[in-house]
């Protein structure tokens, strides 16, 4: 997903669900940062680099690829734009460990992580709100990708195909995929860029769905392929439906977190709310344009009676990087980073105690045992926030 | 390409440079020493891919290509292995085949690189192009003057030109297309 669901289309869903103009604009900002927050940033703010939800090219392109610059790429990815459905996942046929751990990072939607990831946002500050939007849109766009380099996973071939309305029924147009960053996706010949092909089971390129070019970010496209780990069985994304399904349950995870549900269940979806404005958000989605942000933007302004400020990534770092020590939790920036970092941990604890140690260890700090001195923030936030 | 990826790239260069050295410097006797060297390194290499296949590969859509592919290295093995005592002219003729064959993979991805879209084409398509007519010269020379010095010293200086455009490549920028 790209800017414009991240952050325009979140805010729209904020003021559904029922929060203010500050309060929507604050956790759409915080849904966005997540695509920006990486280690270069947080190095220029002084921050904990461990809170990084997100690489740069530049950082991908000088990422270490043996075990520890790998498990650094999956705590980063899998934590934050591919949550994995089903940790206990098993595939159809009998496999290797080694494989089982890659084919139980596989993202989707309405997983046990999922209802974990908001359960986690719940009673924080919206940061962690916007935070947890961000991971449960990216369960929809990415479904089918795994968070970690895989070629056996995250790989695709000359088998993909665009499904376009026709008269009859849709028509299904071969996609090309070309490998040139200067060049934009030519939507009218179905021309996209994607990642180039490398037969390395850990390269970079096979990390998430960089095979698939830009296509999961798209709301309005739907496609046919064969996933690399689906064994020769025909996947058909449906983009504008899971994009509308991926709106209406952030409205419904949101009025959790404002405490109108007193539960978070996984596949409950708030159409009713989303209902008086469905044929707007039904014609920005399936409307085909490479960025959608002045049609969100348009919308939400329309919802909130409000201006809707553009996203600035300079606009709370003076206030970070000014506050004194003791201070830097409770700004904009140091409550994000408080959010991030739990989510990290959660979701690093998590495949460690599936059997893998493709995102790294995870070590108990409430045991007294030594770890990376970052992680101790949101503990400590816990036990400071209990009654 | 990553700091680990070019350190390699080094390496592999300086590795080329020693195995040029000694052909040039001992023309008779090192031919069955670097056949057994390719041999070994193609068995590591077939097994690896092999173990790749068996544990991992043979789950995924295209994974078969995989298992082909280890079969013909290790029996590409089995035949270098094959050639251990005969005679330096025959080895030499294999060899350049292997280059030259090298070659031609170089400028048959540098054209798919072409129609991808992908920038860094034209490098690898003239890399593949030296090292066709190299090899395509060497074997008209060698065989019309029948003397194995004369491949020896050829493959040599191949051998040294691929050892300094691995390192050259070590130092070069790199852009990548990734998707975020």
């Amino acid at each position: 997903m790209n800017s414009d669901f991240h952050y325009y289309a979140t805010y729209c869903a904020s003021i559904i669900a029922g929060y203010s103009h500050q309060e929507a604009m604050t956790i759409s900002y915080s849904d966005q940062l997540v695509d920006l927050c990486c280690k270069t940033l947080l190095r220029d703010l002084g921050a904990p680099l461990s809170a990084a939800t997100t690489q740069l090219q530049l950082e991908l392109m000088e990422a270490r690829t043996d075990i520890i610059g790998l498990q650094d790429i999956t705590r980063i990815w899998s934590s934050f734009h591919f949550l994995p459905r089903d940790l206990s996942a098993k595939p159809p046929t009998p496999c290797s460990k080694k494989y089982l751990n890659k084919y139980r990072l596989i993202c989707g939607p309405n997983g046990k992580l999922l209802k974990m990831t908001v359960e986690l946002a719940k009673d924080k500050p919206l940061q962690a709100a916007g935070l947890a939007m961000h991971i449960l849109a990216d369960t929809w766009a990415h479904t089918y990708f795994a968070g970690t380099p895989s070629m056996v996973i995250n790989n695709t071939n000359y088998h993909f195909y665009e499904l376009m309305p026709g008269e009859d029924g849709d028509i299904r147009r071969k996609i090309t995929f070309r490998h040139s960053a200067s060049l934009p996706d030519d939507l009218d010949n179905c021309i996209y860029t994607s990642s180039l092909f490398q037969d390395n089971e850990k390269s970079i390129m096979n990390l998430g769905h960089g095979r698939a070019g830009h296509l999961p970010d798209y709301s309005f496209i739907r496609y046919q392929y064969l996933p690399a780990w689906a064994e020769y069985e025909e996947y058909t994304k449906d983009n504008p439906s899971d994009y509308h399904h991926a709106f209406c349950q952030m409205v419904y995870a949101m009025k959790y977190l404002r405490g109108i549900h007193k539960e978070f269940e996984t596949e409950q979806y708030d159409t009713d709310s989303v209902q008086p404005h469905i044929q707007e958000i039904d014609n920005i989605i399936r409307k085909r344009q490479p960025d959608a942000s002045e049609d969100w933007q348009a919308l939400g302004e329309k919802l909130s009676g409000k201006t809707i400020d553009p996203f600035d990534l300079n606009r709370y770092q003076e206030e970070y990087k000014s506050a004194p020590k003791d201070q830097k939790d409770n700004t904009f920036i140091g409550k994000f980073i408080i959010a991030a970092l739990a989510q990290k941990s959660m979701v690093t604890n998590q495949i460690f105690n599936s059997g893998s140690k493709l995102a790294g260890y995870s070590i108990d700090y409430e045991k007294g045992l030594p770890g990376r001195q970052a992680f101790r923030k949101p503990i400590f936030c816990r036990k400071e926030n209990k009654p | 390409m990553s700091s680990w990826q070019r350190i390699k790239n080094i390496l592999i260069g300086a590795g080329l440079m020693i195995v040029a050295l000694i052909l040039s410097i001992f023309p008779n006797m090192s031919a069955n020493l670097i056949t057994t060297i390719i041999c070994l390194a193609l068995v590591l290499y077939g097994v690896r891919m092999l173990w790749f296949y068996t544990t991992m590969a043979r789950h995924m859509v295209g994974g078969k290509a995989i298992l082909y592919r280890s079969l013909i290295i290790l029996d590409l093995a089995i035949f270098t292995a094959g050639l251990s005592g005969m005679s330096s002219f025959v080895i030499m003729i294999y060899l350049l085949g292997i280059y030259g064959f090298n070659g031609a993979i170089s400028v048959l991805r540098a054209l798919e690189a072409k129609r991808f879209g992908a920038r860094a084409w034209k490098g690898r398509l003239v890399n593949g192009i030296i090292a066709l007519i190299f090899t395509v010269t060497l074997l008209c020379f060698g065989l019309i003057a029948g003397t194995t010095e004369l491949l020896i010293y050829g493959y040599s200086i191949s051998l040294f030109y691929s050892a300094v455009m691995r390192i050259i490549a070590a130092f070069r920028k790199t852009a990548i297309v990734y998707i975020q």
